[in-house]
């Protein structure tokens, strides 16, 4: 373990941090609301302090995965330090916690925000707010590996810890031209989205910003009343066909786009086109039944929307959900477990883990009938080995394990219990809204310090898949392993 | 004809003794001396001691005029070069013996052709299919298809008390009037013998039939048999023989339970059947396999590695209830032990091979050709043309040899039993059945 080696590469990803403020900065310059200054700052800053540790430490050789691990966490952590520097800089923000809750959330595209009037915020702030979250949903590490393979070999321990899911997978022999692919997917959808959105009369402010978080399931508006705002079916159908995108594995998407669709035949997609579709159904057939919805399009449609949105863990919303039935708003909290599939942008803890972990019971149940059994557990035609199923099993606990941790010391800090319970579920899972008092016309703004710090480590950790940050307690990471002589 | 037989083990021996006795031409490649040795001592052929795959040694073996290699070693590399070599250096008819599915999958580039080979034969698989067959025709402990499946030639053990027991085949005939099959050969304390209408069936005989398939299940109940589905199959045994079986089971839908006692090949059986329930265990072992309900299974298949305990695995299912049980038998000796046992049939691997083989080797006037497991004869299908002998003649006109008899007529989509009256026309097809030593007078008859 060299802490010199993890300052390099962490220094080296600001640089690349600090370019992002500049683009910001040049939309903030284009719209003229006297925050170009504040950002441009913001960004000199980071490039001078992420260059320099970077020209000071360089190292030859390659990166062991202790190093990988600790080095993705770091710079998680330090990007969203500097990235807060631009709500400081601009004043959007005072408390240097806030602002660093407020970037957590952009970076892990959890979507939860401290700004109570967003719609006051100057246009540069809020395109900056919409870009975290776009650069945090395939990941900045998978970025910078994408165009700088100097990472090379180093680059797939990294890649490993950042990418969601169990097992990345390859698309091509080299991570940097896999890592290339996934973006060309993600910028594609992207624009697709845009162009959508400006058919169905969006400015190209709000069209950018709003497809910039919803690939990455963000969930950032720039509205205070998120979607809601926008009265248009066109426009809240598009934006439920591209969350549910974002949910899907991007490597289905890739496929598909050089001509070989194979959704039909991923049993992970059917599992989770199914979550989505019965979840949806089930709330809009309650909705139709109370008498809150008169029509059955809108009934269908918001249910499908805020089904979507908050599998995907994207977290916006176009109705208030608060209001609904008990069984349909305990649908909703039941989804914010489940998440996008592996290899999409989405949170939460997967379908792919949801799905092994019912497999696993299945197979329990089954070798009480048949004890001498010899069963194996499949995702279609593979077998999956024992190392993924105890890895998986033991991640879904911790994720569980996490939730009632997180919830419990904000319960310590005052909070109710169906906030704070939903809060932790909501920030670990990266969704964003929650129950209670953080509903989907709520903010984090009146959150005290600790527990704003509290949350944004829970992003963090749900962000990075729990065992990347829980590895930096573990006494072995630090412990300097023994050389040759 | 002359016939390069590679590799002189089990199966190669004993086709190059089948084929030697038909007066074929054979030359025996083996690279054991001693085996070699054995085989000329035993056979009336020529032994090459040497590599089959090596091209001096195919030359030694006079390969330039020899018109059919049968490359059977145990070594599907070697089978495989010695046949694409054969084929360059032309050699009309190529059968080849592949074990490893990964020679000649879909995955494979390679075809047949590109190998030189005209037939390709994987014995595991082959067994598999027999067993199946066996299975599913529940009462038979034989089953061989003839004319693409139109006629089946069935072998069935006649239980103490079954109603045909003490009766003659006349007095058999008068009461299955309006069913289609013919008795050709009963087996009675290991001599086969061909019936005349006034020979007595007696309880234990194995009878062999000649019928269109179905017709077997309406004459079951006079064997003293009552029939079923074939739904729930339990596989003792983890050979890759078994593993085929429960392929073929599990792409025909019926439910399968397959047991090894090595864990590891547990794991590997598991991988490749998804839908087989394995379990680990012994297959002698009686408790689990009654937990696992072999009471009241339709098909036990014993299939380990080992004919011993194929056969007590196979013993012991059918004490526990078992419906029909099959033992997987590799050694040739312990084939006539199969009735003395208890286990409903048997089968092998070498068996099933080597009737494929000669299935194929006699070819010309000879359609399909048969050997059965547990007798001494043959069954063969010839086709009849105008140079025939027997052409246009009525049957009671043509002097028959004894150990021999026409067990079906085949013409066009037509399937007589034969009577004194018939005639044998130019075009048809008929099934003999034969003893071995009648084979030579009724081939000069169709010749």
């Amino acid at each position: 373990m060299s802490l010199a080696r993890v300052a390099n590469v962490v220094g080296l990803l600001q640089v690349f941090v600090s370019l992002s403020m500049f683009f910001a900065a040049g939309v903030a310059f284009v719209y003229g609301d006297g925050d170009a200054v504040g950002i441009l700052l913001a960004g000199l800053l980071t490039f001078f302090v992420g260059g320099f540790t970077y020209r000071i430490t360089m190292f030859a050789g390659d990166l062991t995965p202790r190093e990988g691990f600790v080095i993705v966490t770091m710079a998680w952590t330090a990007t969203a330090a500097f990235g807060a520097l631009p709500y400081l800089f601009t004043g959007a923000l005072d408390a240097p916690l806030a602002a660093f809750f407020e970037a957590m959330s952009g970076f892990t595209t959890t979507g939860a925000t401290v700004f109570a009037d967003i719609e006051s915020l100057p246009h540069g702030v809020l395109f900056w707010r919409s870009l975290t979250q776009w650069l945090g949903g395939m990941g900045i590490i998978v970025l910078v590996i994408a165009v700088l393979p100097y990472l090379g070999v180093g680059g797939m321990q990294l890649f490993k810890a950042e990418v969601p899911g169990p097992t990345p997978e390859r698309l091509r022999p080299r991570i940097t031209q896999t890592a290339k692919l996934l973006w060309l997917v993600y910028v594609g959808l992207t624009a697709a989205e845009t162009a959508l959105y400006l058919f169905g009369g969006m400015s190209l402010f709000d069209a950018v910003n709003h497809s910039f978080t919803t690939l990455a399931t963000g969930g950032f508006s720039t509205r205070n009343a998120s979607l809601a705002s926008f009265d248009s079916a066109y426009i809240h159908w598009v934006t439920i066909i591209f969350m549910y995108l974002a949910g899907v594995n991007f490597s289905l998407h890739f496929r598909a786009a050089t001509g070989r669709p194979v959704y039909f035949r991923d049993h992970e997609w059917r599992f989770y086109t199914a979550i989505v579709l019965v979840a949806a159904l089930a709330i809009a057939a309650l909705n139709l039944a109370s008498g809150s919805y008169a029509a059955v399009e809108p009934a269908v449609r918001d249910a499908l929307f805020q089904a979507t949105s908050i599998t995907t863990t994207t977290g916006f919303v176009s109705a208030d959900y608060t209001s609904w039935l008990p069984g349909a708003q305990m649908t909703l909290l039941a989804l914010f477990f489940v998440g996008g599939m592996a290899g999409s942008t989405g949170g939460g803890i997967k379908t792919m883990r949801i799905m092994l972990v019912v497999k696993q019971t299945a197979i329990e149940l089954r070798k009480h009938l048949h004890p001498r059994a010899v069963l194996l557990i499949r995702m279609g035609q593979k077998t999956v080995k024992q190392e993924v199923l105890a890895n998986v099993t033991g991640f879904v606990i911790l994720y569980l394990l996490l939730c009632l941790a997180g919830a419990i010391v904000l319960s310590f800090l005052g909070m109710d219990l169906l906030t704070a319970i939903t809060a932790s579920m909501s920030t670990v899972g990266n969704v964003g809204p929650g129950f209670a008092d953080i509903g989907p016309t709520d903010n984090y703004g009146w959150m005290s310090d600790s527990a704003l710090a509290v949350l944004s480590f829970l992003m963090l950790v749900g962000r990075l898949e729990i065992y990347t940050v829980l590895l930096l307690f573990h006494p072995e990471t630090w412990k300097s392993r023994r050389s040759f002589h | 004809m002359k016939v390069l037989v590679l590799g002189a083990g089990e199966g190669g021996f004993h086709l190059a003794k089948r084929l030697s006795e038909e007066n074929q031409d054979v030359v025996l490649i083996e690279s054991d001396p001693e085996r070699a040795e054995f085989a000329s001592q035993q056979l009336d052929v020529l032994t090459v001691v040497g590599n089959g795959a090596s091209i001096p040694i195919l030359q030694e073996a006079g390969v330039d005029t020899a018109s059919m290699l049968l490359a059977v070693t145990s070594k599907d590399e070697v089978n495989l070069i010695a046949s694409m070599a054969a084929k360059k250096l032309g050699v009309e008819y190529v059968v080849t013996r592949i074990s490893n599915p990964e020679y000649y999958g879909q995955s494979s580039v390679l075809s047949q052709e590109h190998m030189g080979i005209d037939l390709m034969i994987n014995p595991e698989r082959e067994c598999a299919r027999e067993t199946l067959d066996l299975l599913r025709s529940e009462i038979a402990t034989d089953v061989m298809p003839f004319a693409e499946g139109r006629v089946q030639l069935v072998g069935l053990r006649v239980k103490e008390g079954a109603p045909v027991a003490g009766k003659t085949l006349a007095e058999l005939g008068g009461e299955l009037r309006d069913h289609h099959y013919a008795t050709v050969a009963i087996v009675r304390n290991d001599k086969t013998f061909i019936p005349r209408s006034d020979s007595k069936i007696l309880a234990g005989d194995q009878l062999f039939l000649l019928s269109p398939p179905g017709e077997i299940e309406d004459i079951a109940p006079l064997a003293g048999y009552k029939s079923s589905r074939l739904r729930r199959v339990m596989i003792a045994g983890g050979s890759t023989e078994g593993e085929y079986l429960a392929e073929i089971l599990e792409a025909k839908g019926i439910e399968c339970t397959i047991l090894d006692r090595d864990r590891r090949r547990c794991l590997e059986l598991a991988e490749h059947l998804p839908s087989t329930l394995v379990l680990h265990g012994d297959a002698t072992d009686l408790e689990l396999l009654e937990m696992e309900g072999v009471a009241d299974i339709d098909g036990f298949v014993a299939a380990t590695n080992r004919d011993e305990t194929n056969l007590l695995s196979g013993l012991l299912a059918k004490t526990a209830g078992a419906h029909k049980v099959v033992s997987l038998v590799h050694k040739f000796e312990y084939l006539r032990l199969v009735p003395r046992v208890g286990v409903d049939a048997s089968v092998s691997t070498r068996m099933s091979t080597v009737n494929a083989i000669l299935r194929y080797v006699r070819r010309g006037h000879v359609v399909t050709v048969a050997e059965l497991t547990s007798i001494e004869a043959e069954t063969i299908e010839f086709s009849v043309d105008e140079d025939s002998q027997i052409a246009g003649r009525m049957l009671k006109d043509v002097h028959f040899p004894k150990d021999a008899v026409i067990g079906t007529i085949l013409r066009g989509d037509e399937i007589i039993l034969p009577r004194g009256d018939c005639k044998v026309l130019p075009g048809g097809d008929v099934i003999v059945f034969a003893l071995p030593d009648a084979v030579p007078e009724v081939e000069q008859l169709f010749g």
